[in-house]
């Protein structure tokens, strides 16, 4: 359910924490989903149980996943994990229009990409 | 835990370890790396009590290793020139095995009979090399060690085999608690199962960190500076720079926000933090200690 790739320039910890949060954002992993234990994970992954570890600590942290000692980590069902990952990505996205428009994309192009976006759903 | 302390071994006269020093945490998984000739085999040998020391300490679980039978029994270890008596097949060597270790489980011995599926009635020096590492691993993880030592582990070991030990091993630190000391030069591959990372050159561990600190600690920087300013400014604290263009990337020792602090008031055009790699971190840590590749043409 996570893939890693040994080309790419993020550590292995933050690839981790990226797949798990993408498979919780789009609902792969629904609310009170119950996680892969660290264990199980660092066997199929060949990865060292600390890293994993690191992973999903920083997941807790941001909100995205609840643990309950003796049983696992869930998934956690929580607006707060949303708008700051909502933050997050506006803040990309300024910084892609922005690089757009020195590009020479005008604003009207623009608009058109958003409303054509929206119109997928 | 492992502790080694100004650890000492000579050879007639030749310092092969020269005041080492490391620490094993409990349950972590530790990678030795150095460039050939560093000590890394030296430092192993004396851990597992193949060799007496010098000078200095060496303590496992608390206990001194020099003829210690009680503690090594709790040590498993695959050295990198393994031995098997003559014509001894896998099965008698597990009865060999079993006879040093209290803790060996046969229930485990003929679970991985199913992973390495290995004629355990054949000689094993009539197996190739990969199959007789095979053999070590099989035997050693059926030892149900406390503290497991693997001196170029992987060596010769095909794609698919490799993962599966290391799953092995990973899955007994995680379920057991298993403190592994592993010394290689795949660096790729230590970045996965390591956390742990002691880097050694001339007999002396030069650093020692836990990976997370390690690469929270060193960043690259892809930088452009604004028109008219070339060079990259002196007073900034930088470990490596080098240029293609107007494109500088330097290496500093220090976490990304930082460097970027640094950098902010020679208002950039570009900053770019890129994590390093175990890889480039050696290069750049030895790089200091007169070790880097040569501009040699042949």
């Amino acid at each position: 359910m996570i893939s890693l790739n040994y080309r790419d320039s993020r550590p292995i910890y933050e690839q981790i924490r990226d797949g798990l949060r993408k498979l919780i954002v789009t609902g792969a992993l629904g609310a009170d989903e119950k996680l892969p234990s660290v264990r199980a994970l660092a066997a199929q992954l060949a990865i060292n149980p600390n890293t994993i570890q690191r992973a999903y600590n920083e997941l807790e942290g941001e909100g995205y996943i609840y643990s309950v000692p003796g049983k696992g980590s869930f998934a956690a069902a929580n607006a707060a994990a949303d708008s700051a990952r909502r933050a997050e990505l506006l803040v990309q996205v300024r910084e892609l229009l922005s690089e757009l428009r020195y590009l020479g994309v005008s604003q009207r192009e623009l608009e058109a990409l958003v409303k054509e976006e929206n119109g997928h759903d | 835990m492992i502790e080694v302390n100004g650890l000492v071994k000579r050879f007639d006269g030749f310092a092969a370890l020269d005041g080492a020093a490391l620490t094993v945490p409990a349950g972590s998984v530790y990678g030795l790396v150095g460039p050939n000739g560093a000590g890394k085999s030296t430092l192993i040998r004396c851990l597992t009590g193949i060799f007496r020391q010098d000078g200095g300490t060496v303590r496992v679980g608390g206990e001194d290793v020099w003829e210690n039978p009680a503690l090594k029994a709790r040590i498993a270890s695959i050295p990198d020139d393994w031995y098997y008596f003559t014509q001894s097949s896998i099965r008698d060597m597990m009865r060999f095995y079993r006879g040093f270790y209290p803790s060996f489980s046969m229930e485990r011995y003929e679970k991985l009979r199913e992973v390495f599926q290995l004629d355990e009635r054949r000689p094993i020096r009539r197996l190739s090399k990969g199959m007789q590492k095979q053999a070590a691993f099989w035997l050693a993880l059926s030892c149900m060690p406390d503290y497991l030592v693997l001196d170029e582990p992987v060596d010769g070991l095909d794609p698919v085999m490799r993962r599966q030990v290391w799953s092995l091993v990973l899955g007994d630190v995680a379920q057991r608690g298993t403190t592994v000391l592993v010394s290689s030069h795949n660096l790729r591959e230590l970045e996965d199962v390591c956390d742990h990372v002691g880097i050694m050159d001339h007999g002396k561990v030069l650093l020692e960190r836990s990976l997370a600190q390690l690469q929270d600690n060193m960043v690259k920087l892809q930088v452009v500076f604004p028109d008219g300013m070339t060079e990259v400014p002196p007073e900034l604290p930088v470990l490596h720079a080098s240029r293609i263009g107007r494109i500088h990337t330097l290496i500093m020792r220090m976490g990304a926000q930082e460097a970027a602090d640094l950098l902010a008031p020679y208002s950039p055009l570009l900053v770019d933090a890129v994590p390093l790699t175990l890889e480039e971190i050696f290069i750049y840590e030895l790089g200091g200690a007169d070790y880097a590749v040569k501009d040699i043409v042949l």
